[in-house]
């Protein structure tokens, strides 16, 4: 099934025009006079149907490389990374060092470390080791919902943060282990009497080859190799300790236990448990023994699919929706020749002409995520992220509660008429709540590029307040994109 | 009489991105009323995410095979609200027993495809798609909805309700969907400056992404307007009971069902309304978390058939269930079942004629190593729904003929 044909094809929607009488679309003004350059550009240009590239210019591709690494920038942090060679940008980029998440008030609470992840992602100067926790959220996906009332979401986001950056082997070996996804994808119930196939299958399927690169004995055989897989919590000193019994306590009383024991260094820990794992002979992807996690693991990664599996899922988020096979080769041959160093995946993408050229420019949807940070970055606005812990649901993104476990939608995946309504719904909120706007002018310069279509120029100028002006800069068709 | 005003457009291509849009023809501004849609029958597709698990719902209870296969999560006999001497329904759902006794519930047993495929999401590409070589690139509903049911272009035709975005099985190149979360949220917020503004914004966006957020915002000002008082014309006459404590599942079905009435009764181009459940992978924990999920679609279908008759509507609603998979005959080592192949179907309301169809698979005779064996094509049901239920032409939606399945009442 090709998967990426059929979300392009199938949202190959109405072209909604109107042959003579539109002028023109995607014109660019440049004298930022805006009623006089819109309307005089306007009427100069020829119908393209496309907005003009500015990438070949550093500060338009300074700009895009951000869009899409980052959450978005402020106009100082643009002017300093245009003013940079661009691979010397890129390696900027790829190489901050992650910071680490400031202390979650209730870290049992996933809505609370929600919140604290939103005002981390507008705040931390650390921008793309975030987005790439996104991203892997996104892929390595898992539920809330099962982690009750223990700290699992908030462990799980601080290793993708910590590792997501390295590498995919240490990354996906670190993921099987992880509390979270031992209970997502119930490895927690997987005994070597009842092996559950769900890890197994899941992880070949949409974590590593995709499907029709392992065969259904091959789930069943991985299910045993994974079996025994099992949660602790152990000390400071990596002894095992007995958790804190949620019957017979209030939530408050338990989240406080809990904080306590973490505080003092507990953490919880993925092991495999002997007396639960099927130690004995499988024959998995074609090989034949008695595999382990680790070993299987290894397996996989020794297919041919999975480099360029994971290559396209990080080329449909970060460079262009539909990647040609010979981009996706590309990328995933620099990525494999690697050892899976993720920096190596993520530079080859940044670097590519895929990336570069002029028909990347606007490719890709901002995610609600995105946008809604993208906005608070824009608007130096960091006190949003509440707002956008309850803004999620109605653009469809609520973070750690995907729709599946594919993980999230992407690029045409996000458009609806419900969640078009609720962006520009949050626009709307977020500019009336914010008393001091900086200069609209400017930031059509910074966060768009000065590059946009006749709608958002006639709506922008038709503006009385900087207010109207922001609503219609943050509602624009243009700073949906990415 | 439709006042339209169509448009050509050239087509907008994004070269070395692989993206053509092609040429469309493109479907605007619309009237209140239609003229073109044939009847006034509704059907109302109700997923249940996740692969519901099928031997726990339509329960073989009269099989000894069902209990040994399913020693702890196994409903015992005389729990099981009979159907006949065969089978039973989960008890948690005597309002679905309820409307089968009444004639109301067609019950296709041991519905599948050939060679079953064990994948969340290549099963729901092959439901969404009515293709089980997943070649075809647009949802069934998408393709109904554009060829036949709504050929105008009319947004209020094709709807998904209860949830943010467009289900795959209504996604074509010329269907227009409306997307309504709730009806309070449907709306340009934020005052008269807004609303005129807001969609002033995507009229004719450049770029790859143009057309599709153009059309998003056009379905959304015409569906607002169209519902503006849509309270004043309806009030639902039953309470639907939400469960918030459903495990796992992502939506609202009463709210969904009950905005569903809403629409169903306030706007009569609906022709196809899509809900959804999920939380039904039920690889642990099934006797609890499946028994909730049930009672929860029991609960919120009962009171949306009722309210659709108070409404005096019944004649005009027909409901199917699906589910990407049943699950495996054996229960796993945690109180769950595994990913499976065919499984029951439901179609509920009072134009279906009701009883059992098709046949409960052996359990133990089975496919893959204890899968389900199917007798009904799912493209059966497709197609007795397109052909006598909605009265358009199943071929050109199908690509092949299937087996006729009398689901529907013919007098």
């Amino acid at each position: 099934m090709g998967s990426a044909n059929l979300q392009l094809s199938r949202r190959q929607v109405l072209g909604i025009g109107a042959g003579g009488v539109i002028g023109a679309v995607g014109f660019r003004y440049l004298a930022m006079q805006l009623p006089a350059a819109s309307r005089e550009t306007a009427s100069a240009s020829g119908v393209d149907g496309a907005w003009t590239s500015p990438l070949g210019s550093p500060a338009g591709l300074a700009a895009h490389l951000l869009r899409r690494a980052t959450f978005g920038y402020t106009a100082a942090e643009l002017d300093s990374a245009a003013s940079m060679r661009y691979a010397d940008l890129v390696d900027m980029v790829v190489n901050q060092a992650a910071q680490p998440l400031p202390r979650v008030g209730d870290a049992t609470n996933h809505e609370a470390v929600v919140q604290a992840w939103y005002d981390h992602m507008a705040t931390t100067p650390a921008q793309f080791p975030e987005r790439m926790t996104l991203f892997w959220h996104g892929l390595l996906t898992s539920d809330y919902r099962k982690a009750a009332r223990l700290p699992f979401v908030l462990q799980q986001n601080e290793l993708y943060r910590s590792i997501g950056r390295s590498n995919f082997r240490t990354l996906i070996k670190a993921v099987t282990y992880d509390p979270l996804m031992i209970r997502y994808l119930d490895l927690e119930e997987s005994t070597a009497a009842a092996p559950n196939e769900n890890y197994s299958r899941e992880l070949m399927e949409l974590f590593t080859l995709g499907a029709g690169h392992y065969t259904e004995t091959d789930v069943r055989e991985g299910a045993r190799a994974f079996s025994g897989i099992r949660t602790v919590l152990v000390d400071a000193n990596g002894r095992r300790m007995q958790p804190p019994k949620l019957k017979g306590s209030t939530p408050a009383v338990y989240a406080q236990t809990l904080d306590q024991l973490i505080a003092q260094g507990a953490r919880f820990k993925g092991v495999l448990a002997a007396g639960q794992h099927d130690a004995g002979v499988k024959t998995f992807l074609g090989h034949t023994g008695d595999i382990d996690p680790a070993e299987a693991l290894d397996i996989i990664l020794s297919q041919p699919a999975c480099a360029p599996r994971i290559a396209r899922s990080a080329l449909v988020q970060f460079c262009t929706p539909d990647p040609s096979t010979a981009l996706v080769n590309s990328v995933a041959s620099q990525f494999r020749d690697s050892n899976y160093d993720i920096k190596t995946l993520m530079r080859a993408i940044f670097t590519d002409p895929a990336f570069t050229s002029a028909s990347a420019y606007r490719s890709l949807v901002r995610g609600p995520a995105e946008y809604m940070v993208a906005t608070m970055r824009a608007l130096k606005r960091p006190d949003l992220a509440a707002t956008c812990v309850r803004s999620g649901a109605a653009m469809d993104q609520l973070l750690y509660d995907m729709p599946t476990v594919a993980g999230w939608p992407s690029n045409q995946g996000w458009v609806s008429s419900a969640a078009w309504l609720a962006r520009l719904n949050f626009a709307a909120g977020v500019v009336a709540s914010t008393p001091d706007l900086p200069d609209p002018l400017e930031a059509v310069r910074t966060q768009l590029d000065g590059v946009v279509g006749s709608d958002t120029a006639t709506v922008f100028n038709a503006s009385e307040s900087n207010g109207d002006r922001w609503y219609a800069l943050l509602a624009s068709p243009e700073f949906q994109l990415k | 009489m439709i006042t339209r005003r169509d448009f050509m457009v050239s087509g907008i291509t994004a070269t070395g991105a692989g993206i053509i849009v092609p040429p469309v023809f493109a479907k605007s501004v619309f009237a209140a009323t239609i003229d073109d849609v044939h009847n006034d029958h509704v059907l109302v597709i109700l997923q249940l995410g996740g692969g519901n698990d099928g031997l726990n719902t339509v329960i073989p209870y009269a099989d000894p095979a069902y209990l040994q296969a399913r020693p702890t999560i196994g409903i015992p006999a005389d729990k099981v609200l009979r159907l006949n001497a065969e089978i039973g329904l989960n008890p948690v759902m005597p309002g679905i027993k309820k409307l089968f006794d009444a004639g109301s519930v067609a019950l296709v047993q041991g519905v599948g495809y050939p060679k079953p495929v064990y994948s969340h999401f290549e099963g729901l590409y092959i439901w969404e798609h009515a293709d089980p070589t997943m070649r075809q690139t647009e949802g069934w509903l998408g393709k109904l909805l554009a060829g036949q049911l709504d050929a105008q272009g009319h947004p209020l035709t094709g709807c998904a309700l209860g949830q943010a975005s467009t289900p795959a099985e209504l996604l074509a190149q010329n269907a227009s969907v409306s997307v309504i979360d709730s009806i309070p949220t449907y709306a340009v917020e934020g005052g008269e400056g807004r609303r005129v503004a807001g969609p002033a914004l995507y009229r004719r966006t450049p770029g790859i992404y143009g057309a599709l957020f153009d059309q998003a915002l056009t379905t959304a000002e015409y569906g607002i307007a169209a519902l503006a008082d849509s309270q004043n014309r309806y009030t639902p006459s039953v309470t639907y009971t939400p469960q918030s404590t459903v495990y796992g599942s992502k939506n609202s079905l009463a709210a969904s069902l009950q905005l569903t009435a809403e629409m169903i009764v306030t706007q009569p181009s609906v022709k196809i309304c899509h809900v959804v459940l999920g939380g039904f992978d039920t690889h642990q924990d099934e006797d609890t978390r499946q028994s909730a999920l049930l009672a929860y679609v029991d609960s919120a279908v009962s009171a949306f058939m009722q309210d659709i008759a108070n409404h005096g509507m019944a004649d005009r609603v027909v409901l199917m269930t699906w589910s990407e998979f049943g699950r495996r005959v054996r229960e796993n080592g945690g109180k769950g079942t595994d990913h499976g192949a065919a499984a029951p179907v439901f179609v509920v309301g009072k134009p279906v004629k009701g009883g059992v169809l098709g046949e409960q698979p052996s359990l133990t005779s089975t496919v893959d190593s204890g899968n389900l064996q199917y007798n009904v094509d799912f493209r059966s049901v497709y197609q007795s729904l397109i052909r006598d239920w909605l009265r358009a032409d199943p071929a050109s939606v199908l690509g092949a003929s299937f087996p006729e399945l009398p689901i529907i009442r013919t007098v």
